[in-house]
């Protein structure tokens, strides 16, 4: 029996139906069609599909898209305003925070999470934020590199809306 | 003598990656962000046993599922002949399978949860097979086969990353059917040499299997074409050789392939071929574009990780220090399939040291797990683990610094590696002198850190390739390469094509062309890519440019020689007045009535000599005495990467390199129980280092010129890899009096040596 449900996704309503068993990463990916929300494993181990569901951080596969009717939610697609980058994307980008690039969707989104809630975090409490989040390819140093980067840039310029 | 790096303009920036802001947007698109209209999506039914005859298999409830269309068995694409040998043609097992997770069949459904629903109803019968998991096992003549000898010999993977192996024939056949290859080499007389030694160390080393663990699990999309040729979207490191496979398999000519490399999503070694050859017999089978794409935990049961050993070692010494003598027999646990790097774990064991007496014997053994694959620098952690815990351990009995004794000791160019050749010039001398300069090893007495040190090489792999260049009528360039972008290659190359042909970077586009379009690379990997294509890209630029110079010459009526390329113009040295811009060229070389034919820059390379890399590193660790947890306190690599020509994505590839180290060091192992069933089969229980559990990792970057490498520069990949779980293992024994011989030193293993006496 498919659900209808309604969620805010990247500001703009989107209404859709799906199945009970759909997970809200596989909504994303093949409903709506945004496929910068990766998938790395079966058991939430990986933060791939990490995206923002009202207003934190959640892994998209542990989230039913059913529950998540009513929501507002942000994808990596989303985070980039008026064609300017965010400074946490400017911030990978700048410091090498990605190789093959997989894991950045989700590691973005976890940063942008972090940075919410503390603006000038320690490298112990990056390292920590991010710790849902594996990388296989950089080591993490320049992740957490990118990320002061980032909170140093929306530190000096604070950005209007984020 | 090459250049210094301050002369180039482009060469040696630390420039951003040019794909990263598509990585940062989500933009990038990768195999599973690909969708076709009419797609089926494909789900596998894997064993739930390690050797088992398939009795039967009732696909009756899955064909009842909603949206689930057909159901492919062995019998299906194998029908008739012996089951395939090797993992590129076994698509499906038919009449046995030979390990846990492997593919029995597969389901095809109008889309993913419906072609998932009927695999989970697909009902397999069995008749259980004993198992055979130790590889040591394996080798007796009363083991389980695996397969009857066949196929022996074969270095698929090895020769992917491109090292080169040889040594005496040992005739296999006479060996137990699980033996599918052996390698020797001597030199010297051995027992003389240990006759000699007033210290010897003799131990057994043991390693286990460890998965690459990309993020992105493999995946391919197979369509069939408007010409019924097929196209295949896949995510391989190396696309012509995925595409060769895959024709041979299916039976059709290479021509009928198109295989499009997507962005790879990780893959150091392990992604070369394996659904394309299943995609594309479905997606032939039913004129349908069909996607198959890896769970995790198939990846993990049925991808392709590195292999595990079982290595022994002897080495002994004089009292000033000098190495009389190595002996070595490598076990290395080749899966169900032949073809293992113990070769190159060979080469490396007994080529780090000087000794005048050499004895090396390797075995590759089959077993009732999947085939093992590349894996950065395959063989050689293994060997190093071995050969540098050994080296450690003489080193003490002599009462001699563990550094001193390798600089006393090490290859330098000119002396002889296990297969006789002698070593070109390496860094490895250069790493060892700083390692003993820098104060995390120099005053490790006085900061009281318990601290290990280990070094590792890696050969160095070649392959010939070729690139091309446009450049379009707006003065722009377009060069192309059959490559696949690992670890940002593409970025280098477009570095290096700027800097030869002297375009501003910004105006270089660099694309990986398909298997149709692009001119022919390998696999990228063994640290191939920079060192191979990247002598192509430099002549296709020179080419280029001296196309673009004779046009100019010929409408500014000057001498070639006279003309210079400043800020995408090309002008009279010292008539700034008499100039024309490249554009400007370009548009006379690809016009209507033009007379010049089009500028289309060609590079080729076949590099032979080949730049060894090493690395060398210093763990600083503190052990807990009652559980056995090592914590890394402070982490060093020293790597000799010829010449920088991104510094900061010399350093990622470093750092990230030497997190793998540790991860292998520490945490990681694919666990199989003694029936075969993996373990390991998720990423709860196989453990893929977390930020928090990876120190910060201090580089130190040598560069000392390859010859043959684009501006001097080597292969950068696989060395950081090499000798991390060493130097773990030596800084554990420097901090515990113990040695704990094999890999990972889990908190069981290092407390077992604290308090049972052996690790």
């Amino acid at each position: 029996m498919a659900h209808k449900v309604s969620m805010t996704v990247n500001g703009v309503t989107r209404e859709s139906e799906v199945e009970p068993r759909t997970l809200l990463v596989h909504h994303i990916r093949e409903g709506l069609g945004l496929t910068g929300t990766h998938i790395g494993c079966d058991t939430s181990q990986c933060g791939a599909c990490t995206i923002i569901m009202n207003g934190k951080a959640v892994k998209s596969c542990t989230v039913l898209a059913v529950q998540a009717d009513g929501a507002d939610i942000m994808t990596i697609e989303g985070l980039a305003k008026d064609g300017q980058l965010h400074p946490i994307q400017e911030g990978f980008w700048e410091e090498h925070g990605l190789q093959c690039g997989f894991c950045t969707p989700g590691m973005i989104m976890s940063a942008y999470d972090l940075l919410q809630r503390n603006a000038s975090p320690s490298e112990a409490e990056i390292r920590h934020a991010i710790d849902g989040n594996l990388c296989r390819c950089t080591g993490y140093q320049h992740i957490v590199k990118s990320i002061q980067w980032a909170a140093n840039k929306m530190a000096s310029a604070p950005a209007g809306d984020d | 003598m090459s250049a210094k790096v301050d002369e180039f303009t482009v060469v040696g920036k630390a420039v951003k990656r040019i794909e990263g802001d598509r990585k940062v947007t989500g933009a990038m698109r990768y195999v599973d962000d690909l969708s076709l209209p009419g797609m089926l999506s494909g789900r596998l039914v894997t064993s739930i046993y390690a050797h088992a005859e398939i009795v039967s298999i009732d696909a009756s409830a899955a064909l009842q599922v909603p949206g689930v269309i057909a159901v492919y068995t062995g019998k299906d694409v194998h029908p008739s002949g012996p089951e395939p040998d090797n993992r590129t043609g076994h698509m499906l097992a038919r009449d046995k399978v030979i390990y846990y997770g492997q593919a029995v069949a597969v389901v095809l459904g109008v889309n993913e949860a419906a072609a998932a629903e009927g695999a989970a109803l697909v009902e397999v019968e069995y008749r259980q097979l004993p198992a055979v998991v130790d590889p040591l096992e394996a080798m007796k003549p009363d083991a389980p086969v695996i397969r009857k000898k066949a196929n022996a010999g074969v270095w698929a993977d090895g020769a992917d990353h491109g090292a080169v192996v040889a040594g005496d024939d040992i005739d296999i056949s006479r060996l137990p059917d699980n033996i599918t290859n052996a390698v020797r080499f001597t030199r010297g007389d051995i027992e003389a040499g240990f006759a000699e030694a007033d210290a010897i160390v003799e131990r057994t080393y043991t390693t286990h299997w460890v998965h690459q663990s990309y993020i992105e699990t493999h995946g391919s999309l197979a369509a069939p074409d408007a010409l019924g040729n097929l196209t295949i979207y896949t995510t391989t490191q190396g696309q012509f050789g995925a595409r060769n496979g895959t024709a041979g398999v299916l039976g059709i000519p290479q021509n009928k392939i198109k295989l499009v490399g997507m962005e790879v999503g990780g893959g150091f070694g392990g992604k070369g071929i394996m659904l394309e050859p299943l995609a594309g017999w479905c997606a032939l089978r039913h004129n349908a574009p069909v996607k198959i794409i890896m769970t995790r935990s198939e990846e993990l049961s049925m991808g392709n990780p590195a292999p595990g050993s079982v290595i022994d070692i002897k080495i002994g010494a004089k009292a000033d220090g000098t190495i009389t003598a190595i002996q070595s027999r490598m076990v290395f646990d080749s899966g169900c399939y032949p073809g293992t790097p113990v070769g190159i774990a060979a080469m490396m064991a007994g080529g780090y040291y000087k000794t005048p007496n050499l004895s090396l014997l390797g075995y590759e053994v089959l077993t009732n797990k999947p085939g093992n694959g590349a894996y950065r620098a395959p063989g050689a952690p293994q060997a190093t683990f071995a050969i540098e815990q050994a080296v450690d351990e003489l080193a003490g009995k002599l009462g001699i610094d563990p550094v001193a004794f390798r600089l006393h000791n090490c290859s330098v160019e000119g002396d002889p590696q296990p297969t006789g050749a002698p070593w070109p010039r390496i860094g490895l001398k250069e790493i060892l002198e700083t390692i003993k300069e820098h104060p995390l090893w120099k005053n490790r007495h006085e900061h009281g850190k318990a601290v290990g040190v280990a070094i590792g090489g890696w050969p160095g792999g070649v392959e010939p390739c070729a690139a091309n260049i446009r450049v379009n009528t707006d003065g722009s360039m377009l060069l192309t390469l059959g490559s696949t972008d690992i670890t940002g290659t593409n970025t280098v190359m477009a570095m290096i094509a700027a800097e030869v042909f002297g375009m501003p970077l910004e105006k270089v586009k660099v694309q990986t062309g398909d298997t149709d379009t692009a001119p022919y690379a390998g696999f990228s990997g063994g640290s191939k890519v920079t060192y191979t294509v990247g002598p192509a890209v430099q002549r296709a630029a020179e080419d280029a440019r001296q196309q673009v110079m004779a046009i100019a010459a010929s409408e500014l009526e000057a001498s070639p020689d006279d003309l210079e390329i400043v800020d995408g113009v090309c002008r009279v040295k010292g008539a700034p007045d008499r100039e024309i811009s490249i554009a400007a060229i370009a548009q006379k070389s690809m016009t209507f009535g033009g007379k010049y034919e089009p500028v289309y820059g060609i590079g080729k390379s076949a590099v032979t000599d080949r730049a060894p890399g090493f690395s060398g590193q210093i763990a600083a660790v503190s052990v807990d005495e009652d559980t056995g947890q090592v914590k890394i306190e402070q982490y060093v690599t020293v790597q000799d990467v010829g010449r920088q020509l991104n510094p900061a994505m010399v350093e990622g590839q470093v750092i990230g390199g030497t997190a793998q180290a540790i991860g292998w060091g520490l945490w990681e192992s694919m666990h199989y129980a003694d029936d075969g069933q993996l373990i390991t089969s998720t990423l709860m229980d196989y453990n893929v280092p977390k930020s928090e559990q990876i120190p910060p990792i201090e580089t130190v970057i040598l560069e000392i010129p390859a010859p043959a490498g684009p501006f001097g520069a080597k292969g950068i990949g696989e060395p950081p890899i090499i000798p991390g779980a060493a130097a773990i293992a030596n800084a554990v024994a420097a901090a515990t009096g113990k040695r704990v011989t094999a890999m990972p030193l889990t908190a069981e293993r290092v407390s077992n040596a604290l308090h049972n006496g052996q690790g």
